[in-house]
């Protein structure tokens, strides 16, 4: 790797710091700043004076702001998000378990999209101007049109009866003492739905790169030479064009972590999902502002380190950025 | 003997907006073996169109009349079909810019050794094997065979499309403005190297370019098109000293000389329109000695020296004497 | 003799200008015709809903959840109101809402973008770091999480969309005008001693100007969306309605295990048909403003064979 691969390496990790940074700051900044600081323990209306007093130790609730934030990122540093309004909880022990709900649930959307979406979008380059590219497109972005909670409730509609439309695993199960590939069968039908609705939502995205992408790579010069030293069309898309155009895939990907952590909020509220989604519209519901800030701080945080692991990816697939 | 005999080549695009561009209005010539053929013209005559044409390498707008005769069989024939399988075995193409000739993320070696596994030529070992000898033939040392395109300068990376081009033995190498982006000295080692494959391996060349210099180097014969029509054929020399054709004698005198000598002249008018058929000679507007019979009669080919034709109404005694 | 290239020529100038560019845009192309027609109707709509309507928005005519008949064509809500009304009703926020937070991003991106771009030096690297910082910070949990923290009236969340949105915009029209700023009329206007506003104003505005309407419509698009988030997630003005706020009330209400599908149906392709047609638009313009023709070498077609015109006699 030259010394251009070393620079930007280097300049993407320090702007990766920086919105780290910027990230935690803004978390802060918001839910402090916000009209009566309903944030801070002290407002709490459903807390008991013992857990305020608990709190006002802890975070120095009483002391200036700029104090407060010192010690804020003290805490984060050591892991320590604060606690829970409703259950009185370290937030991390409730948010912890939830995103490891929500991160296979989110991995097999992002696994729908982009097959549903390559295989939409190679088929319409592959067909250009035909029914089948102008079918392709308008579908992907019919479903990308629509609101992905209403989405979820029209696949509740659909499917309720054929696959589970709530929670993540079936309560029952264990009482007839299920061996670990039933619990995983189990746990799989129960994402489905909600992975489907993400999934469908976000194809369209993926679809149209990948089209405009080939078509774009099957007008590049070494494509007229494959085409000239003999090789069938078929086998040129595959081995020639292909890899260059799903290129711009891999910063999609990233780039849909974006929606998806957005989305997830909105199909674990449909699905009563129990992730870190569910968990924010319950925090929203209760007013439980630490988990809410915790959530939020997570979330963002994914965000950031997912767009550092896909500019690295790029590095990877595209030789010419090393040199 | 004759290698490849090309009659009446025509070539006709089909716009987006109605009507036909005649790209190519019946071109004939013959090759043998060791030939070096040049073909000469301003850009948007043809010349790169045609020599597509020989490979089948068309757009699906685009269609073809006429033989393509490749040891006396009509390669043309039933277009796509009957073409293929000559691609790079038979007739092998190095373009303009091999700058995207190549696949920017796949190895040369492997992009060289691609036709030779795809025709069962040379597989695994062997392949490595024969692209080492490939590139030791263009003067590229055979350890560079695992570099990626981008590690190429200009001029060995078009050496390296040679290499690839000769990798299935072909009898004709068909060469489109193969120096053009390169700077002179690199050019001339090109044209040297052209030169000598073409004597030591019995290749027969088409060399294509609107650079008068490239011809004198490398070719003995020559054709010069204007407006989908060879104009003027004959031995470079002729062309030079006894031009035939007016547009000939201009776009020789439109080339600097390297001691400044004689006056620059630059052909007034504009290109003709390919999408309408001219009433008489296709040049007549431009024409510096057009006389009567020029805009009403199509001139056709007569014979004015040794293996020398051109299509001017200048050449014909029997019209001169009448005007 | 070789024609000037287009970019280099001074295009046209002022409002007028922009706004028959723009229409003549969009004339070309079907999609965004359609497009506009189709957004147009549903602001017909929206406007006149208080004459148009069949009902009252807050009028029980019938029983809770009654399926669609003659007089109710889409049915009737948890509330034994008629579905159509307050479709009809729910245009007039969410289009607002639309529109005006799009006009917000608009605006502060458009500003953004124009001064970063034109001005460039400290300024620009300045924007420019703010901007990326905050496009990597996911925007629907942000215009969630302000909008639990500071309020949910009408105006709180048109600014909150708005202000989330603009960093999409203001990337796009900066990188335009800082190709605009080398053009060489450009350069020229400026050595004759023309002042920054004036150029602005008159040159670089009417050029970037298509590209940020384009731009604008996509987020009309993308704001009806977040307005129907907030909503689903009780954030927004319980006194209003919506298209968000009709399939919140339809969930809240379980209309799903009621059967009643005429109660979620309707909002959700409302918004598809307003976001498909803003779209439509949107893409269409960009299209249209940064073309990018290449002829692929691969195709399922095949050039075809002709018979050969006839030989002219040897």
């Amino acid at each position: 790797m030259g010394a251009r691969g070393t620079n930007y390496v280097v300049k993407r990790t320090l702007f990766g710091l920086m919105t780290v940074l910027v990230a935690v700051t803004l978390n802060f900044v918001l839910f402090r700043a916000a009209p009566g600081d309903p944030a801070s323990a002290l407002r709490c209306r459903a807390c008991t004076p013992e857990f305020k007093e608990e709190q006002r130790k802890e975070f120095g609730l009483d002391k200036s702001m700029v104090e407060q934030y010192g010690i804020y990122m003290k805490e984060l540093l050591q892991g320590n998000l604060g606690s829970s309004f409703t259950t009185r909880r370290p937030v991390w022990d409730e948010l912890g378990p939830a995103l490891a709900n929500t991160l296979p649930m989110i991995a097999l959307g992002t696994a729908f999209s982009i097959v549903f979406g390559i295989l939409s979008g190679v088929v319409a380059a592959w067909r250009r101007g035909t029914w089948a590219d102008w079918g392709n497109v308008s579908v992907s972005l019919f479903f990308y049109s629509l609101p992905t909670q209403w989405l979820g409730l029209m696949l509740v509609i659909v499917f309720a009866g054929t696959l589970p439309v709530s929670g993540i695993s079936d309560p029952f199960l264990e009482f007839t003492d299920p061996s670990t590939w039933e619990v995983f069968v189990d746990r799989m039908k129960h994402m489905i739905l909600p992975a489907l609705t993400l999934g469908l939502v976000l194809y369209g995205d993926y679809a149209l790169v990948t089209r405009s992408s080939l078509l774009n790579t099957l007008g590049e010069d070494y494509i007229l030479t494959a085409r000239a030293k003999g090789l069938g069309s078929w086998t040129i898309v595959r081995r020639h064009a292909l890899r260059n155009a799903l290129l711009p895939i891999s910063t999609l990907i990233a780039i849909s972590l974006g929606y998806l952590v957005g989305g997830s909020i909105l199909v674990e509220a449909v699905f009563s999902y129990p992730g870190i989604g569910l968990e924010v519209y319950d925090a929203i519901f209760e007013r439980d502002y630490p988990v809410l800030q915790g959530a939020f701080l997570i979330l963002t945080l994914s965000v950031v380190l997912a767009n550092y692991a896909a500019d690295l990816l790029y590095l990877k697939l595209d030789p010419r950025i090393a040199e | 003997m004759t290698v490849l005999s090309v009659e009446n080549l025509h070539v006709w695009f089909a716009l987006a907006e109605g009507g036909e561009l005649h790209a190519v209005r019946g071109v004939s010539f013959d090759l043998s073996s060791g030939d070096r053929f040049g073909l000469v013209g301003e850009s948007g005559c043809g010349k790169t169109t045609a020599i597509l044409a020989l490979m089948g390498l068309l757009p699906p707008t685009a269609s073809v009349a006429g033989r393509v005769v490749l040891d006396g069989e009509d390669i043309l024939a039933r277009g796509e079909e009957s073409v293929s399988g000559h691609r790079w075995r038979d007739l092998a193409m190095i373009f303009q810019g091999a700058m995207n000739a190549f696949n920017p993320v796949k190895r040369i070696g492997d992009q060289i050794a691609e036709p030779l596994a795809l025709h069962g030529l040379a597989e695994g070992g062997e392949a490595r094997r024969q692209v080492g000898e490939l590139l030791e033939l263009v003067g590229i040392s055979a350890s560079r065979a695992d570099r990626f395109p981008h590690e190429f300068s200009g001029g060995m990376r078009q050496r390296a499309a040679i290499a690839m081009a000769l990798a299935c033995k072909p009898k004709v190498l068909l060469a489109d403005e193969p120096t053009t982006a390169l700077d002179v000295m690199v050019q001339a080692q090109i044209l040297e190297l052209l030169v000598g494959l073409a004597h030591d391996l019995g290749l027969a060349l088409v060399l294509v370019t609107h650079d008068l210099p490239v011809v004198a180097q490398t070719c003995e014969r020559a054709g010069v098109m204007y407006s989908g029509r060879i104009v003027e054929a004959g031995p470079t020399e002729a062309l030079y000293h006894d031009p035939r054709h007016p547009y000939t004698r201009l776009l020789f005198a439109a080339t600097p000389d390297l001691y400044g000598e004689g006056a620059v002249v630059s052909i007034a008018g504009t290109p003709p329109r390919l999408d309408r058929e001219p009433p008489g000679c296709s040049f007549a507007p431009r024409c510096d000695r057009v006389f009567e019979p020029c805009a009403s009669v199509v001139p056709r080919p007569l014979a004015v020296g040794a293996e020398h034709e051109a299509e001017c109404h200048l050449n014909d005694p029997a019209l001169r004497a009448a005007s | 003799m070789t024609l000037p290239a287009p970019a280099e020529t001074a295009p046209v100038t002022g409002a007028a200008g922009l706004g028959s560019r723009v229409w003549s845009l969009v004339r070309s192309k079907p999609a965004a015709t359609a497009g506009v027609i189709v957004i147009a109707l549903f602001v017909l709509v929206a406007v006149t809903a208080p004459y148009l309507a069949p009902y009252g928005p807050r009028e029980k005519v019938g029983e809770p959840f009654a399926p669609p008949s003659g007089a109710h064509p889409f049915g009737l809500d948890d509330g034994g109101v008629d579905m159509l009304t307050l479709m009809m009703y729910g245009a007039r926020v969410s289009l607002l809402v639309g529109f005006a937070a799009a006009a917000v991003a608009m605006l502060i991106g458009g500003t953004i973008g124009l001064v970063s771009g034109y001005f460039g030096g400290k300024l620009d690297t300045g924007l420019t770091a703010v901007t990326n910082y905050m496009i990597a910070i996911p925007d629907v949990p942000l215009i969630l999480v302000v909008a639990a923290l500071f309020g949910r009236s009408l105006t709180n969340i048109i600014i909150i969309i708005g202000a989330i949105y603009w960093t999409y915009t203001a990337r796009i029209i900066r990188a335009e005008t800082k190709s605009l700023r080398e053009r060489t009329y450009v350069k020229r206007t400026r050595s004759l001693g023309a002042g920054n506003t004036r150029i602005i104003v008159r040159h670089v505005l009417p050029q970037v100007g298509p590209l940020l309407i384009a731009q604008t419509v996509l987020f009309v698009a993308y704001a009806i969306f977040a307005e129907t988030y907030v909503t689903f997630l009780g954030l927004g003005d319980p006194s209003l309605i919506s298209w968000g706020k009709l399939i919140e009330n339809a969930f809240e209400a379980n209309a799903i295990s009621a059967g009643a599908w005429w109660a979620i149906v309707p909002p959700g392709f409302a918004v598809a048909f307003v976001v498909l047609a803003c779209t439509m638009v949107g893409r269409s313009l960009e299209d249209a403003l940064n073309p990018r023709l290449r002829v692929g070498h691969l195709s399922v077609h095949r050039f075809r064979i002709r018979r050969p015109p006839e030989q002219e006699p040897q």
